[in-house]
């Protein structure tokens, strides 16, 4: 039996070509072999979804008729509706998001994932998104805008109000970029549950679930609670040093895979100085100082900004509260979810690895209730 | 350094336990220690949950202890019941437990997995199953019984009468033969999920979505229907030789682990051979042609009928309707993967595997108006 790497660390567990990390060179390769920093100028999010799902950009036919589909599939079905609104307002918007997802997704027998399912789970995201936060703020949901796209009416379905297409564009831009990035956790959580079988939806939702952990998409929201804490450039260099003697973690900084600066933080913190000027202030000094003391404390170590650190500074610039990161990433990422599953149909085999036995000797005899 | 791509992960070892362990070359299972022939009848299910959750089995104290919390936290949420009602009648049972599972454990923030959680969790299964099958009949629901156990409950809440003594036992034993099986790929699915960090209820509800797999513990159901389609125990051989022909798939046969016969199984063909004749003299008959015809086909393949394959015949016999199989499948498992949640929240790494790129080479995009 093999060697037990923890966390599978350096075990190939899957073939695809819907997206690539190139940790060594600092690459994000998207399917059908374009690297994220030229797409990001060229392409909306619906075209990268498109990208993923069908292996190359669309043309203005194929991308009309996509954001026509997506349109018409962002409302709730009475299920789904009826769930949300029972749920406490003040309930994770994860948690909210993994439950309305999945009531969205019922269905009477069992049916394998398609692209329509792919494209109606994707446009419904916003909408569950938005509707938890107007909850929280004791608002009623807004109907969704069919004319407005898909970042253009997130905002619309938090704010209830045409967002500027810059703001829009910005969280455009963020959507893209977070589309899809390997074998990431989540990823991997929605292709074991699709390895059996499973429908879409539970592979969503499975991933969602993978999604909500501190560990990947919660990084996100802890990046933006740790700019708070700092506040200010002045005091960032003070607060780190401390923090670094109370072995407190860097939030935003540590990737397992690039062993240069992540391409999609590059791109994020140079929209971050325009999209949020006093925070940039802040997140700059901020990188600064943690990546020399992380430097000083372990010099073999790679540079270390993570994608979820500037991420923060550019979602708040465009004016999403830190409670939604996590579902602003699921938002993105659920395309790459359902292409990784879609993917996967091809030649599926169920995901079951081994386990080593660490517990006792096998065939001790268990005692009598009485005589325990 | 990276492995070469193992499909399915097989062989693969992906975590350590001391939870269970699946000893295919002599077909023993063990729980903690423990070889499962000696719990199966011997131990309630609420017992072995203890033992999966704490290590040990429990004393009578803390056995009774436990009942209690199981009993003490069978109802739903106002938002669950709602939710429940919320969703069309006809669903799937599994979409069902997977939803409700999802409202009934949200929170406001998120929680570490801990052994008072995984019992609420545990004893909200039935209960969400019992409302559900209730409402489908047009009956109405049946608060829970505080005295009875958890299997007596759950038979209890779907039948609004108590069963008898031998149906309480035959259930009870079936929830602890499958209350756990190594890293099976819903485990391993909640483990995934568990390694971000995130909460129980999402490791569960992921699960319950891999579990819903016809590869995993989607096919129950099709053992009766498939019994059905052949009939009788004489038409058995001719049936099954004709439906090779047709590349049908005999359903509960065929697993990756056990060189030898499944102990559970075993143990569950001697129940039916108890509780269920008719289904049993079809059903060995079946098996006998089955093995003989695999055989044939695959003579180096060892024996392989699954603890499905005879699980149907005793959840017949405990009157559950062929929709409920894969659902009270979660009703057990629910106690191990809980305890693999445990466990890997006590020694977590995050479970990120790589993938091998088979797109193409990187290429420039061509922006949208220049597209063919």
């Amino acid at each position: 039996m093999a060697e037990f790497s923890p966390g599978l660390e350096g075990v190939v567990a899957a073939e695809t070509a819907v997206s690539e990390v190139d940790g060594a060179n600092g690459r994000l390769i998207y399917r059908g072999g374009y690297l994220i920093e030229d797409l990001v100028p060229v392409a909306t999010y619906e075209e990268v979804a498109y990208l993923l799902w069908h292996g190359d950009l669309p043309n203005e036919k194929e991308l009309e008729a996509l954001r026509k589909q997506m349109a018409g599939a962002r409302r709730l079905n009475p299920s789904a509706r009826g769930t949300l609104m029972a749920m406490d307002a003040q309930t994770d918007p994860m948690d909210v998001l993994r439950t309305v997802v999945s009531a969205q997704g019922v269905a009477k027998s069992l049916t394998k994932p398609t692209l329509d399912e792919a494209i109606a789970l994707t446009a419904i995201f916003p909408t569950i998104v938005g509707a938890a936060w107007r909850r929280r703020q004791g608002k009623e949901p807004v109907e969704p805008r069919d004319d407005l796209g898909h970042a253009a009416n997130l905002l619309w379905m938090m704010e209830g109000k045409e967002p500027d297409t810059e703001r829009a564009r910005w969280v455009d831009t963020y959507l893209v970029l977070l589309a899809d990035h390997g074998l990431n956790a989540s990823t991997f959580a929605a292709r074991v549950v699709a390895s059996t079988g499973s429908d879409l939806a539970s592979c969503v939702v499975g991933a969602i679930a993978a999604l909500k952990g501190p560990a990947h998409g919660g990084a996100t929201f802890a990046a933006r609670s740790m700019l708070d804490k700092i506040g200010s450039a002045q005091n960032a260099e003070q607060w780190l040093t401390d923090a670094h003697a109370r072995h407190e973690r860097f939030s935003g900084f540590g990737h397992r895979v690039y062993r240069t600066y992540d391409p999609r933080a590059k791109i994020l913190r140079e929209m971050a100085e325009t999209a949020a000027p006093d925070l940039y202030k802040t997140a700059a000094r901020t990188e600064e100082v943690a990546l020399k003391i992380l430097h000083e404390a372990h010099p073999e170590r790679p540079n270390a900004t993570n994608v979820d650190f500037w991420a923060s500074v550019v979602l708040s610039g465009a004016g999403i509260p830190k409670e939604l990161f996590t579902t602003l990433f699921a938002t993105s990422r659920v395309s790459g979810w359902t292409a990784h599953v879609l993917e996967s149909l091809a030649d599926l085999r169920i995901i079951r690895p081994a386990s080593r036995w660490i517990g006792p000797q096998p065939g001790k005899k268990p005692l009598q209730l009485a005589k325990r | 350094m990276t492995s070469a791509y193992v499909p399915g992960l097989e062989g693969i070892v992906a975590s350590q336990t001391g939870i269970s362990m699946v000893d295919g070359q002599n077909g023993r299972l063990v729980y903690q220690g423990y070889v499962i022939a000696d719990l199966a009848e011997q131990m309630s299910f609420e017992e072995v949950a203890f033992l999966l959750w704490e290590g040990r089995l429990p004393t009578r104290a803390e056995l009774e202890a436990l009942s209690l919390e199981l009993a003490g936290h069978r109802s739903l949420t106002q938002a669950a019941t709602i939710a429940l009602d919320a969703l069309p009648m006809d669903t799937d049972p599994m979409d069902i437990l997977r939803s409700v599972v999802s409202v009934q454990g949200a929170e406001h923030k998120l929680e570490k997995p801990s052994v008072p959680l995984a019992i609420r969790a545990t004893a909200s299964f039935p209960t969400i199953l019992a409302m559900f099958n209730r409402r489908q009949l047009g009956l109405e629901p049946i608060k829970s019984r505080r005295e009875l156990g958890h299997a007596a409950n759950y038979l209890y809440m779907l039948n609004g009468k108590e069963s008898s003594p031998e149906i309480v036992r035959a259930l009870n034993t079936y929830l602890v033969l499958l209350a756990d099986h190594g890293m099976n790929a819903s485990t391993f699915a909640a483990r995934v999920i568990a390694s971000t960090e995130s909460d129980l209820i999402s490791a569960l509800v992921g699960a319950i979505g891999a579990l819903k797999g016809p590869a995993h513990g989607g096919a129950p159901a099709a053992v009766i229907e498939q019994l059905e389609l052949i009939g009788t125990a004489d038409r058995a051989e001719q049936w099954m030789r004709d439906a090779r022909k047709r590349k049908v798939k005999f359903m509960g046969f065929g697993h990756r682990i056990y060189r030898v016969y499944d102990p559970r199984a075993a143990i569950l063909k001697e129940m039916c051979r108890r509780m269920n004749p008719k289904f049993y003299e079809l059903a060995t008959r079946v098996e006998e042609v089955a093995l003989q015809i695999l055989h044939e086909e695959h003579p180096e393949r060892p024996q392989s009928t699954n603890v499905e394959f005879y699980s149907a015949g005793v959840l017949q016999a405990i009157g559950l309707p062929k929709e409920f199989f894969t659902p009270t499948f979660a009703v057990s498992r629910v106690a191990g993967w809980s305890a693999h949640v445990l466990e890997q929240a006590a020694n977590n790494r995050i479970i990120r595997p790589q993938s091998e790129y088979i797109g193409p080479e990187p290429r420039k995009p061509v922006p949208l108006a220049e597209r063919a």
